[in-house]
């Protein structure tokens, strides 16, 4: 599904963001990218979604070479991928519904997918009957929710989340990787970079650590 | 609620979410193009009069007095051969008598006993197809055998010419900086809704929007903008001029010699100007800040 083959990013002047990564992911995969601030953790999503080009190496997405991609062409590839920030990114002016429509509009579904879809995605990530609420009268929890269920409508089979639960309590955090994983045992490839040591140890998914641009570990149903 | 309609929903949206901004914006652009409509208007007239001066101009070719009745009819022949001739009036020399008798009605004494020996000259009067032609035609005629004199005058010709010109090259001028106002103003409006939506268009890159997606808003926003500018701008010029025209009866009859325009003749083509700068104006302007600041 996702496959880097002797990638490097370099920034100027030599200081290597990525150093020789090689990691290939299956689909279905649960996995957690873990590794100190400066890592290369933010490089590593950043080039799967082709918003940076590697210096070296080639890196496949669903057997693509996304060095093949037309500019043009990389909305289409970021339709494949479902994005979660930290920071939820959602339109305050917007209801939970508008929200999670945006996604679809963006992708110009039908009305009927639309429909469809919202009713579908609201039930997954459990905020049934909340359509209505903005999202300031929501929690953290519940609007990570709403960011996650914006990430699903559009039906990628990747979905990354970037710290998803950085801004969430710990028992929040919990409830939130459990919705991951019931997304993940769906089928869904999941990738998530995150500082939630306790978490990563309960779980028992595969681990990949990154320091200083290097893979250091990469373990399946590994620790932080 | 097809794409389409969503979009051209999200730039109305746009429009009312800075409805301030969207106001004073269609202000100026009203303002520019009601400037560039009394100019529309003006160039109009002028262009209408100077038509009518110039599609009056000819010249006269003065017949020898010893011409018969089959010299007149080979310098007629002669003559339609000339191309750049669009009418050839004959008059003889009875014609030309009567002619001065009315142009000296009010001092009939300069014609007494002239009756008799009829002093006045049969001749040609000529006009052209084209004001251009007026310098060949002249020298064709005047190869003619049998023309004694051509009268001509080249200075009204040639001043009418150059006023036209003047005229038109100055109104271009004015409307050209107006559309260069206008864009700019919109598309600094644009630039506003862009930065005002950054947000959006940041989860919208994420997910998976395609360019034209993005843009699109912010064109309709602009052309919206252009269009409604242009409808207000229209009722308002509409307005002026037809007050103008009917209370001022100087201006409804004419001015001297001068016809002006009836707003029946009008209307369309400030219409249609103002409908094609409006959609003109606000899809370039909004391009131009789509280009700068989205870079898409």
């Amino acid at each position: 599904m996702i496959e880097f083959i002797n990638v490097d990013k370099e920034y100027n002047h030599n200081v290597k963001a990525l150093d020789n990564i090689n990691i290939n992911i299956e689909k279905g995969e649960f996995v957690f990218l873990v590794g100190p601030s400066g890592s290369g953790k933010s490089t590593f999503l950043k080039l799967l979604i082709k918003e940076e080009e590697p210096t070296k190496g080639k890196i496949l997405v669903n057997g693509k070479d996304l060095s093949k991609i037309k500019p043009r062409e990389i909305p289409y590839l970021r339709r494949k991928i479902g994005f979660v920030f930290q920071d939820f990114r959602l339109l305050y002016d917007r209801t939970v519904a508008e929200n999670i429509e945006f996604a679809l509009r963006v992708i110009e579904s039908s009305e009927r997918e639309i429909s469809i879809q919202l009713r579908t995605v609201l039930e997954l990530v459990r905020l049934t009957g909340k359509e209505n609420f903005y999202p300031n009268q929501l929690s953290g929890g519940e609007q990570q929710r709403v960011s996650l269920a914006r990430a699903l409508a559009t039906k990628p089979p990747i979905i990354i989340a970037d710290e998803p639960t950085g801004n969430l309590d710990p028992s929040t955090a919990k409830e939130i990787f459990k919705t991951l994983e019931e997304i993940n045992a769906r089928g869904t490839t999941i990738i998530v970079v995150t500082h939630a040591k306790d978490i990563v140890d309960s779980m028992n998914k595969r681990v990949i650590a990154l320091n200083n641009g290097r893979i250091v570990k990469d373990e399946q149903r590994g620790g932080y | 609620m097809t794409t389409n309609v969503y979009l051209i929903k999200e730039g109305y949206e746009n429009l009312k979410k800075h409805g301030s901004k969207t106001f004073s914006t269609m202000l100026i652009i009203c303002a520019t193009m009601l400037i560039t409509g009394i100019f529309i208007i003006l160039l109009q007239n002028v262009n209408k009069n100077v038509e009518v001066v110039k599609y009056e101009q000819g010249l006269q070719a003065i017949i020898s007095d010893t011409a018969t009745d089959e010299d007149i009819e080979y310098m007629k022949d002669q003559l339609s051969k000339i191309d750049g001739i669009r009418d050839i009036n004959y008059i003889n020399k009875e014609m030309a008598y009567k002619d001065a008798e009315e142009e000296f009605k009010d001092m009939s004494y300069f014609l007494e006993g002239l009756d008799k020996i009829n002093p006045f000259p049969a001749s040609f009067v000529i006009r052209f197809t084209d004001i251009n032609y007026a310098d060949t035609v002249k020298a064709e005629v005047e190869k003619i055998d049998g023309i004694t004199k051509i009268k001509y005058n080249s200075d009204t010709i040639n001043a009418v010419i150059s006023i036209s010109k003047i005229v038109n090259i100055f109104l271009l001028g004015v409307g050209a900086v107006m559309l260069v106002v206008s864009i700019f103003i919109i598309s600094n409006t644009i630039k506003l809704a862009v930065y005002s939506n950054k947000r959006e268009i940041f989860i919208m890159r994420y997910i998976g929007a395609t360019n034209s997606f993005i843009k699109r808003p912010f064109i309709i926003e602009g052309a919206i903008m252009g269009i409604v500018s242009a409808l207000i701008s229209f009722i308002l010029i509409s307005i002026g001029y037809m007050l103008i025209y009917m209370n001022v009866p100087e201006v409804g009859s004419s001015i001297g010699v001068f016809g002006v325009l009836s707003y029946k003749e009008l209307w369309y083509q400030v219409l249609l100007i103002y409908i094609v700068l409006g959609l003109f104006i606000g899809i370039i302007g909004s391009n131009i800040s789509i280009k700068k600041y989205l870079k898409v």
